[in-house]
């Protein structure tokens, strides 16, 4: 077995270490002047990659981040990081449930299909027809995936910045915010699967199947798992919790799914996301899933696997170097554009004022960490430049910082 | 009959209560039900059997009315046909306030999913429903009713209906449940709230919960009754049922639902779907009937 040696153990260590030190108190900080804490940690990851670290010391960054004199560093990163974005789509999946959709009934299907519609569309079809504004050849190998990829990045929403403008605004428990949050399931449970479906057809040169048995077997995995899986986890989930230890058996049974489940998607080469996301959905949604346990899960990933993966995007690239206006404007003029108008014809069609479907509209409009991560994997995946990236991790901070004001402004009954 | 009568008809006083009848051994139980819900409220009371018309069972039913003290005057309607869409017609026909049905605590898993009359109904009724679990000869009690107090237009006519239900069955304790849905929040506060902030938040959706119960109770007549406010974290729908097994609990109040729930909502299951799923006890469903001016 191939280990690593004490010292690329240690630079392993002390890297991790700086990433979470920095990421908390920025975050602490951040959350003083109310900036979400993923942008903390994206500006940690910016000062300490090639941005501006590796500028301003270049010999001190490549110590400290090793990534291309050493491989072993490297690559124990990287399994770090894989591990980081599973459990990220696992808790997001914990908190979708379907049913919640389900629920809001017309206004929450038509702002659902707006907020998702829209945006896919007019992304869609500016990459189809101008490619070159975001560095793609026309009719070349991606140009498709491309074009698909943008409609996705565009339709997605961010629930945990949602929920958190929600709860802040005081309108988690309200008519207006269950909407929001019923439409943002819809959006990132269609979006998550398009995702990992144009996922699984970039990897269709490294061994994938077709473009219809990646569809199918996504089908048959998501069916299974939310039908099947769900029957067995609601028998099981009760018996787990009360005759195992408390939370191991739990957190360890669930964690394992999650695992099990990613690997077997990755296995059929879609994505490991799509497994540990739909494992999410399938445990979340069991009644007998304990909020405690949820709660934990959720201090755990979001406290330790999150800020290494979000400071990792800032390590990725050099933001100033990769900057260009034209595409950021695009991409901030397509997601503003689509989402917004999207939804709020959405929640007019739904039966609500102007005004609170504008207010929907924003508050949908906010893409934070879920548009880093989509962004991030189809970055590594060659699908999109570097510039492209940098646009849409811009995008991510511009909405998730806008959305708050904006929809107090259009709820305020004095404006 | 003017359908229109029906619209913004407010859901009790119950004048009109039938009984889906069905020739299995809950039949006598069942009538028994029938004949002391109709003493109760005063109401006229119709016969509705969705088998089919045999001598036999028309010479069963008789002999079981005699025994169970119902009279010739009370109306036995033999409808034929799909059962469910023959009841909902008679229901708007004869302007039934209550219908009455048995119902199985639980059913097998491809019933549930097909869909029975009782859980048929429950899901698409213009009126208001009676699910009875366990009927008895003599009629059941109802001295601990649990209601369902949801952020719905529905919900004070809901109450009312069943404050009324209570004072005419000799009802004592009425818990009112709401139900707080705790869903994003442990996603919004994982990151960066401190623990007092945690609790500050859930002690808030607390106090909102027992503020907003208050309030629906100031809107109506409780009278006598003891009322027990009662707020419960979780999923809408499996909390509430499991508070009323938990309470042992007579009868469940709730709204009846905002659209017509299909097989999506029994795969994925919200709310009521999770009381049809396993009967905690009696259910009503209330119905109330609004016009666009209400």
């Amino acid at each position: 077995m191939v280990k690593l040696s004490q010292n690329d153990l240690v630079i392993l260590l002390v890297a991790i270490s700086i990433m979470l030190i920095f990421s908390r108190i920025a975050s602490e900080l951040g959350k003083r002047v109310g900036m979400p804490m993923v942008m903390g940690e994206l500006i940690v990851g910016v000062a300490l990659g090639p941005t501006i670290f590796g500028t301003i010391t270049p010999h001190a960054y490549t110590t400290l981040f090793p990534f291309t004199e050493n491989a072993h560093f490297s690559l124990a990163l990287d399994a770090i990081l894989s591990l980081s974005v599973i459990l990220l789509l696992f808790i997001t999946g914990l908190e979708l449930r379907f049913s919640l959709f389900l629920r809001h009934g017309k206004t929450a299907l038509s702002t659902g299909l707006g907020s998702m519609a829209l945006p896919f569309g007019s992304a869609f079809i500016l990459a189809w027809f101008f490619p070159h504004w975001f560095f793609e050849v026309k009719d070349g190998p991606t140009h498709l995936l491309f074009s698909l990829f943008l409609g996705t990045a565009m339709s997605i929403s961010a629930l945990p910045v949602i929920a958190r403008i929600l709860l802040d605004m005081k309108l988690l428990k309200t008519e207006i915010g269950a909407v929001i949050i019923a439409s943002a399931v819809f959006n990132d449970v269609v979006g998550w699967i398009s995702f990992s479906f144009i996922l699984s057809l970039v990897n269709k040169n490294t061994g994938g199947g077709s473009v219809l048995q990646n569809l199918v077997f996504i089908a048959v995995f998501a069916i299974f798992m939310l039908v099947v899986g769900r029957f067995v986890l609601n028998r099981s989930l009760p018996w787990i919790q009360t005759k195992l230890s408390w939370p191991g058996g739990v957190l360890a049974f669930s964690l394992s799914l999650c695992l099990l489940c990613a690997a077997f998607t990755e296995f059929i080469h879609i994505h490991a996301i799509l497994g540990a996301f739909i494992a999410g959905l399938a445990i979340g949604d069991s009644v007998y899933f304990r909020e405690e346990a949820r709660e934990i899960m959720h201090q755990f990933v979001t406290n330790f696997f999150a800020p290494l993966f979000f400071v990792s995007i800032g390590l990725k690239v050099n933001f100033i170097e990769h900057f260009d206006p034209l595409v950021v404007m695009i991409v901030l003029l397509l997601a503003f554009g689509g989402k917004v108008i999207g939804a709020g014809i959405g929640a007019r069609l739904g039966g609500m004022s102007s005004r609170r479907s504008l207010a929907v509209g924003f508050g949908l409009n906010a893409r934070g960490a879920m548009e880093m991560i989509l962004g991030s994997l189809a970055y590594d995946a060659g699908l999109i430049n570097q510039a492209v990236f940098v646009a849409l991790i811009i995008m991510a901070l511009v909405t998730s910082i806008t959305s708050a004001p904006l929809m107090r402004f259009f709820l305020d009954e004095k404006n | 009959m003017d359908h229109c009568q029906l619209k913004g008809r407010p859901p009790f006083p119950f004048e009109t209560i039938a009984l889906v009848v069905t020739f299995s051994v809950s039949l006598s139980p069942l009538l028994s039900e029938a004949k002391h819900l109709a003493d109760a409220f005063k109401a006229q009371l119709i016969l509705i059997s969705i088998d089919e018309q045999t001598p036999d069972r028309q010479t069963r039913l008789h002999q079981t009315c005699q025994k169970t003290g119902i009279g010739k005057e009370v109306r036995v309607i033999w409808p034929g046909g799909d059962p469910i869409v023959s009841l909902l017609g008679i229901c708007k026909e004869n302007m039934i306030d209550l219908l009455v049905l048995g119902a199985l605590r639980r059913e097998t898993a491809l019933r549930y999913y097909l869909g029975s009359v009782a859980r048929g109904l429950s899901r698409r009724a213009k009126c208001s429903l009676l699910l009875m679990t366990e009927p008895k000869i003599g009629g059941s009690t109802f001295g601990r009713i649990v209601t369902d107090c949801v952020d719905h237009r529905k919900t004070i006519p809901t109450l009312n209906t069943s404050f009324y239900f209570a004072r005419l069955t000799g009802c004592h304790e009425m818990h009112i449940v709401k139900q707080v849905d705790q869903t994003g929040l442990a996603m919004a506060m994982s990151g960066d709230s401190t623990t007092g902030e945690q609790s500050a938040v859930k002690t808030q959706l607390f106090n909102d919960a027992e503020d907003a119960i208050r309030e629906a109770i100031g809107h109506c007549q409780a009278g006598d009754i003891e009322v027990v406010k009662t707020v419960l974290l979780g999923r809408p729908g499996f909390m509430i049922r499991k508070y009323a097994e938990d309470c042992r609990a007579n009868l469940l109040v709730i709204n009846s639902p905002d659209s017509r729930y299909g097989l999506i909502d029994r795969i994925f299951p919200h709310d009521m779907e999770y009381i049809l799923k396993q009967l905690p006890c009696n259910v009503l469903i209330v119905h109330s009937r609004f016009t666009n001016d209400t």
